[in-house]
């Protein structure tokens, strides 16, 4: 589903992403672990458009386009979704009308009319359920006010809602407690299919005993310096990153 | 010819009172505001009153289709064309009639040409306790083949304890130039309230001057909400006067304008008297070639304690060429208020593009998206749905964008 090769991406003259190669199939999670300014976050906005970010080199494969040529919301059409860290207040704007406006501009690109209410409504209830997300949240403004922990339920939802064949999800445990966690989570799980992917970013391992990777990969300084299963995270949670980031260092001093 | 000069010779041949007369020669004298006056000093009149406008139009023809086109369609319904009064609902315990003198008003320069001139518009009068539940609809239609000046004058009474909803709008629907010094004023008798709203959506060869004066007995609450979309020139003078305790006078604006077009929003609130509030909230966005300009005063009198006064104008500049003046003007000789104001210009918010169009949001439609939500705190203020839901049409086919905000 998604090939990158020798992703190279920073902004202005400075280089975040120093060569990244990953490759997801359909089906699978992959959690991308590691410390702070390792790139996690530029790698995941990089994939879903943000112009700030110079593309020096390399490719992102989805599905035979290079993502690298379409715009944020081309991406977003072809079932490319990122999960914020920092999902963005948008005051004026209620959550329903965001999400009605996503939507129908998501089929106005596939060459469909609006959603009619009545079904919108009925898929919005629908996924307020599966994420125990209560009555009145709907007509609320667009994160607006909303805790952090509410803020990235939010961002659950609208994928919930979209139904992406990628999701990434950056750093979505930050700001959640265990019972808020749990809910993400579960959603997440039950969202997973045969014909959908996930990537993860995150820092700590916790998230990762809700929702279990297939792959863990560790970037540091731009560049993934360790692959493996889902007991690297256990060994990463024990021992810390400094044993393999120091090897990672020498290697490419 | 330009316009003094035509009033001039079409003044002659008329008989006025000595007072209206006074009024004339006074206005002839000084002539139109220019940018040397202090409340004229970002909108110029000067290339407006060049035009070869004529005054005193009289045809009245005008097809059914064209008043759907230009109206809300509500049921309670006065229409104008070309200054005439061609009809009218009938509502218990509202008199809808035509124009009537009122008093003289002859603080500024377009105030003391309507008073003297204008011979058309409105008289209403809402009986005591009456509450009017539909929103009635005021419309001034001109579709005079020749550039015109048209001055209308209106008043509107409110008694005690009575409520009435307004929507007005000014519209030319011809090709040619028009000019209208539009005069209102509003007395509100104790424990009444009323919304007026303006839906000012001209065409680019029509020019407004609107003063609305608003005078408020105790306990009253006013609100007037200003959507201003189109027009070459728009000016809006609004002027509450608080004459009693427990008032409350709101005011909401939003100004979308692109091309040339300039919309001057000119407030004025005057806290005469105790415990009385007021609330003003004005938006402008601005694309093209377009200036916006916000002169918001607030004076509160010696007598005038425990007021609480709030006033916001916020802008967005869309465009490179585009152009705000905003003045805030506090005047304040009681020692116990609240008074506050706040404004603010800026462009939309780069993180939040982003994030819409991650979701699959195009870029235009994130960005109208966006304009709408700075927009919609003023909106939402306004009780009439009707004029909501233009509100939000208006600003999608402004900002070229097939949208639908409601749900």
């Amino acid at each position: 589903m998604l090939k990158i090769n020798n992703l190279k991406a920073g902004i202005e003259d400075n280089q975040i992403l120093k060569g990244i190669n990953l490759e997801i199939k359909t089906g699978q999670v992959h959690a991308i672990m590691g410390p702070n300014g390792s790139g996690k976050s530029t790698l995941a906005s990089v994939i879903a458009g943000k112009e700030e970010y110079e593309v020096e080199g390399g490719e992102i494969d989805f599905e035979g386009t290079d993502l690298l040529d379409l715009s944020p919301e081309e991406r977003a059409h072809k079932g490319v979704f990122l999960s914020f860290q920092y999902p963005v207040e948008i005051p004026g704007i209620s959550v329903s009308n965001f999400i009605k406006t996503s939507i129908n501009e998501r089929r106005k690109a596939a060459g469909l009319d609006p959603m009619p209410a009545k079904e919108l409504l009925r898929k919005l209830r629908e996924k307020m359920e599966l994420l125990s997300i209560k009555k009145g949240y709907l007509s609320r403004n667009m994160n607006d006010g909303f805790s952090g922990g509410e803020k990235k339920r939010n961002e659950i939802f609208q994928m919930a809602i979209l139904e992406p064949k990628l999701s990434i999800l950056d750093e979505t445990d930050s700001g959640l407690d265990i019972d808020a966690l749990r809910i993400v989570a579960n959603g997440v799980n039950k969202l997973r299919s045969e014909d959908n992917a996930t990537i993860v970013i995150t820092h700590y391992q916790r998230l990762l005993d809700y929702i279990v990777p297939d792959f863990v990969h560790v970037l540091h300084n731009g560049r993934i310096i360790k692959s493996g299963g889902k007991e690297l995270a256990h060994e990463l949670e024990e021992k810390g990153y400094d044993w393999i980031t120091k090897e990672a260092d020498k290697k490419w001093d | 010819m330009g316009l003094i000069e035509n009033l001039k010779s079409y003044t002659e041949g008329i008989n006025l009172s000595s007072d209206k007369k006074e009024l004339l020669d006074s206005f002839l004298t000084k002539g139109f505001p220019s940018i040397k006056d202090e409340e004229w000093k970002y909108t110029s009149l000067r290339k407006v009153v060049k035009n070869d406008f004529k005054i005193d139009e009289s045809s009245f023809d005008i097809s059914e289709n064209e008043i759907e086109n230009y109206s809300l369609n509500l049921v309670d319904r006065i229409l104008f064309v070309n200054g005439n009064l061609i009809s009218k609902p009938s509502i218990k315990g509202v008199t809808i009639s035509n124009f009537s003198e009122g008093n003289i008003t002859n603080n500024t320069e377009m105030s003391s040409l309507n008073s003297a001139l204008a011979k058309k518009g409105f008289t209403i009068s809402v009986d005591k306790n009456i509450v009017v539940e539909n929103p009635i609809e005021i419309l001034f239609f001109t579709n005079s083949e020749t550039d015109n000046f048209q001055q209308y004058r209106n008043q509107i009474s409110v008694g005690e304890n009575a409520e009435i909803k307004f929507v007005e709008r000014i519209q030319n629907l011809n090709k040619s130039k028009c000019f209208v010094n539009h005069f209102t004023q509003i007395n509100v008798a104790k424990n009444a309230k009323i919304e007026y709203n303006k839906i000012q959506n001209n065409t680019n060869n029509s020019t407004l001057i609107d003063t609305l004066n608003v005078f408020q007995e105790s306990d009253t609450n006013c609100c007037v909400n200003t959507l201003i979309f189109g027009g070459e020139l728009t000016r809006n003078n609004l002027n509450f006067e608080q004459n009693g305790t427990n008032c409350d006078s709101n005011m909401n604006g939003v100004s979308v304008l692109d091309d040339n077009q300039i919309a001057d929003n000119h407030t004025f609130v005057d806290h005469k008297q105790a415990h009385c509030r007021s609330n003003e909230m004005y938006k402008g966005i601005y694309l093209g070639d377009s200036k916006g300009v916000f002169n918001g005063k607030i004076m509160v009198r010696q007598d005038a304690q425990k007021i609480d006064a709030f006033q916001s104008n916020n802008n967005l500049l869309l465009s490179e060429t585009s152009t705000i003046d905003s003045k805030p003007q506090l005047e304040i000789y009681a020692d116990d208020v609240k008074c506050s104001h706040g404004c603010t210009i800026g462009q939309l918010d780069e993180d939040a593009l982003f994030y819409m169009r991650s979701r699959g949001i195009g870029v235009e439609e994130a960005k109208a998206v966006l304009t709408y939500a700075f927009a919609s705190e003023a909106i939402e203020n306004i009780s009439v749905e009707e004029v909501k839901l233009l509100a939000q049409k208006l600003l999608a086919k402004k900002l070229n964008v097939d949208l639908d905000f409601s749900l």
